[in-house]
């Protein structure tokens, strides 16, 4: 049995290679972006909550990313990309239990027949 | 230490499975017929249609298994600083235990752990 | 220390105190001693409610992350009597057989809702805001989803629940932005950090406000609400449109006041535009309604647009507005919930058009939903009327003269379709009117406090002094 491996925040900093915020607010603002518009256009319940996912996890690289970049003395950005998962998984099982319902209801889960209300 | 610390380790993983791929294909022994064609399902033919919808039951274990387990994410940053804060910590964590203990009891009265 | 943790999380801890006795008697109690669990919560929350007024020092606590003030347990206490109401109102439509087996369960998410609204308002720093933000609307959805038996309840809970994740989405895109500008989520601190013209923050501040205003449904950000009225069960739609738009429009006013106070430049002007939109775009869609309760939904859209007039000038008067039109806001409309409910639970009828005639058959139901639509509009002997003043005045104060003056002629808009509903109920014959009946005693008890309230909260003026004081030394 070795020593446990322990990685500093300077080592885990060269291991980051190149990589600066920019790269990360890319890819977070494009997820961001991809989620609200797959919000809009999707017909299927199911993918129209993977795209809120989408735009919960962009805000976590978000949160996560300016915590490693600019403000590395404290940790609130981490911490609050933990409490943002748990309350993604709450709002997830909520939103599949009233999806299961619908189904059972409407016989379908598309957004186009699951409309009795209108304007 | 840099990024170039990982090319050797990236060059020998792809021989590795290369290695294997190719010491497999030369060393194992060859047989071709119909019923290697088939797609594989426990050994027997398969019996109708296979894009078969599961049971709406496998949904409610995934959700209540998706929330205890995201709820333990809590437990390691109070496992870090959990000499720090001592007591007030300890009780504060016996709460949240407590009140998903209800949770899973509901759920245990309600009969959502049995399999229907 | 476990002392000063009850002091001042003393609401919190009672409200969780009954949520979890509940959820024990759901688990415990036997199926024939259900029906004590309802009475037995209604006295433990009055009395809940009735020391919510004790008044206590505030304070802070874990670090800083929840904060609480005597104006901050004052915002709790009015939103405690409005759901106090709702809890006498459902009593009867949770009796029902098919919502029965399931009665504790709404109590359990109506207490899990008001919860994280107490958390919200109490919020010391960003992340106790979101927390308590979830918390409020996650168990909301469940409760627009209630009747699982019926196909539109669901659909209310997912068109809700879609929507509010969208919105804190959004919310906490700009709550990253606020970070990465101060480093820090704590509400003392990040006034330091933000400087006065600073277009990053600029860009997190319009996706914060967004994501407030989908809560709080102002135009252009409603279009949910509606559907979401129509579908759910009608006692969660009252919940709807007092309790969670009226936490929503404190939270509003702390964070505007309390955090963002320097950047008034920047979001008056956007305050501002949504007001007059959210006030005419709500009055002329409520013209054309003929369900009660989209109706309602349309009226209490634009109701949100006149909390706003509060908030366009930053003073204690302000404040002191928007709680008191809040509280008189909560009267009036869950009287006017509460005849909507004592008509359907009965006959199962929501059209405007089945109230024709009413007054014949149900002179007292008519009269208390006359109160209602005069106190929503804003006549004077009213307490309505007097709520609305006092925006309008600090509005004035501030020298907003044309937003007043839209202000006041959204009134007079929304005048004519009230008075739509108590012409109906009045003047128009109808061959075959709503049956005479009786609702059980919750229910009278429930009406009879809003209708005291409607006229003892405008004409006594030391209730409206005593919000003063409070925010005064807040």
């Amino acid at each position: 049995m070795g020593k446990p491996i322990r990685i500093t925040l300077k080592q885990a900093n060269d291991m980051m290679g190149g990589l600066a915020l920019q790269d990360f607010l890319v890819v977070s603002t494009s997820m961001f972006f991809i989620g609200i518009f797959g919000f809009l256009t999707r017909r299927n319940l199911i993918t129209i909550l993977m795209s809120v996912e989408l735009i919960l996890n962009s805000v976590n690289i978000n949160f996560v990313a300016f915590n490693y970049f600019l403000h590395p003395e404290a940790m609130h950005g981490i911490f609050f990309a933990i409490f943002v998962i748990a309350v993604a998984a709450a709002e997830a099982a909520v939103a599949i239990a009233i999806i299961i319902n619908i189904y059972r209801r409407f016989k379908s889960i598309n957004i186009e027949n699951v409309s009795e209300m209108k304007y | 230490m840099s990024t170039q610390i990982l090319i050797p380790f990236f060059i020998t993983a792809v021989f590795l499975v290369a290695a294997g791929i190719t010491l497999a294909y030369m060393l194992s022994p060859k047989s071709f017929n119909l019923q290697k064609q088939e797609p594989y399902e426990c050994g027997i033919p398969t019996v109708g249609v296979t894009w078969l919808q599961f049971n709406v039951g496998y949904y409610t274990f995934a959700l209540l298994f998706l929330i205890f387990d995201v709820e333990t994410v809590f437990l390691f940053p109070w496992a870090v600083v959990m000499k720090q804060i001592g007591l007030v910590g300890l009780v504060e964590i016996l709460i949240f235990f407590f009140i998903l203990v209800l949770g899973l009891a509901y759920a245990w009265k309600k009969h959502a752990l049995v399999w229907q | 220390m476990l002392l000063q943790y009850l002091s001042l999380m003393r609401q919190e801890v009672s409200l969780i105190f009954i949520a979890v006795l509940v959820l024990i008697c759901e688990l415990t109690v036997n199926q024939r001693y259900k029906k004590v669990v309802i009475p037995i919560t209604l006295v433990l929350f009055g009395v809940h409610t009735i020391l919510g007024f004790v008044p206590f020092d505030g304070g802070k606590l874990f670090g800083g992350m929840f904060a609480t003030s005597h104006a901050q347990a004052l915002m709790k206490s009015v939103l405690n009597v409005g759901v106090f109401i709702i809890l006498l109102q459902s009593v009867a439509w949770l009796k029902k057989e098919v919502n029965f087996q399931k009665s504790n369960e709404f109590l359990i998410l109506l207490f899990s809702t008001l919860t994280g609204m107490y958390f919200m308002i109490s919020s010391g720093d960003f992340l106790m805001f979101y927390i308590g933000l979830e918390i409020a609307s996650i168990p909301m959805a469940m409760l627009a989803a209630f009747d699982t038996f019926r196909s539109k309840s669901s659909e209310a809970g997912i068109k809700f629940l879609l929507n509010s994740a969208l919105s804190s989405g959004i919310l906490l895109f700009g709550i990253s932005l606020f970070y990465a500008i101060s480093g820090t989520i704590y509400f003392d601190d990040l006034p330091l950090y933000f400087s006065p013209v600073s277009p990053l923050f600029a860009l997190g501040f319009i996706f914060f406000i967004s994501g407030l205003a989908f809560k709080m449904s102002l135009v252009p950000f409603h279009l949910w609400t509606a559907d979401v009225y129509e579908g759910s069960p009608t006692i969660v739609t009252s919940y709807f449109s007092v309790i969670s738009k009226g936490a929503a429009a404190f939270i509003t006013s702390i964070l505007l006041f309390k955090v963002f106070f320097n950047q008034l430049y920047l979001w008056k002007d956007i305050i501002y535009l949504l007001s007059v939109l959210t006030m005419t775009v709500g009055n002329l869609f409520a013209l054309r309604q003929t369900n009660i309760k989209r109706f309602l939904a349309f009226s209490s859209i634009s109701q949100a647009g006149f909390i706003l007039l509060g908030l366009v000038n930053v003073d204690s008067l302000g404040v002191t507005a928007i709680i008191y039109f809040i509280l008189i806001y909560i009267l009036s409309n869950l009287s006017a919930f509460g005849v909507v409910m004592a008509i359907a639970n009965v006959t199962g009828k929501e059209e405007i058009k089945d109230y024709n005639g009413l007054y014949k058959t149900n002179p007292l139901l008519s009269l208390t939903m006359m109160l209602a639509m005069f106190s929503l509009a804003g006549i004077p002997p009213t307490a309505g009327f007097f709520s609305k003043f006092f925006l309008f005045t600090d509005a004035a104060k501030g020298g907003y003269y044309w937003l007043v003056f839209i202000a006041v002629l959204n009134t007079i808009i929304s005048l004519y379709y009230y008075l739509l509903v108590v012409k109906a109920m009045f003047i128009s014959p109808n061959e075959q009117p709503i049956e005479r009946f009786r609702s059980d005693i919750y229910t009278r008890t429930a009406l009879l406090i809003t209708v005291v309230g409607i006229f003892a909260v405008g004409i006594y003026s030391p209730i409206f002094e005593y919000i003063r004081n409070i925010i005064d030394k807040f």
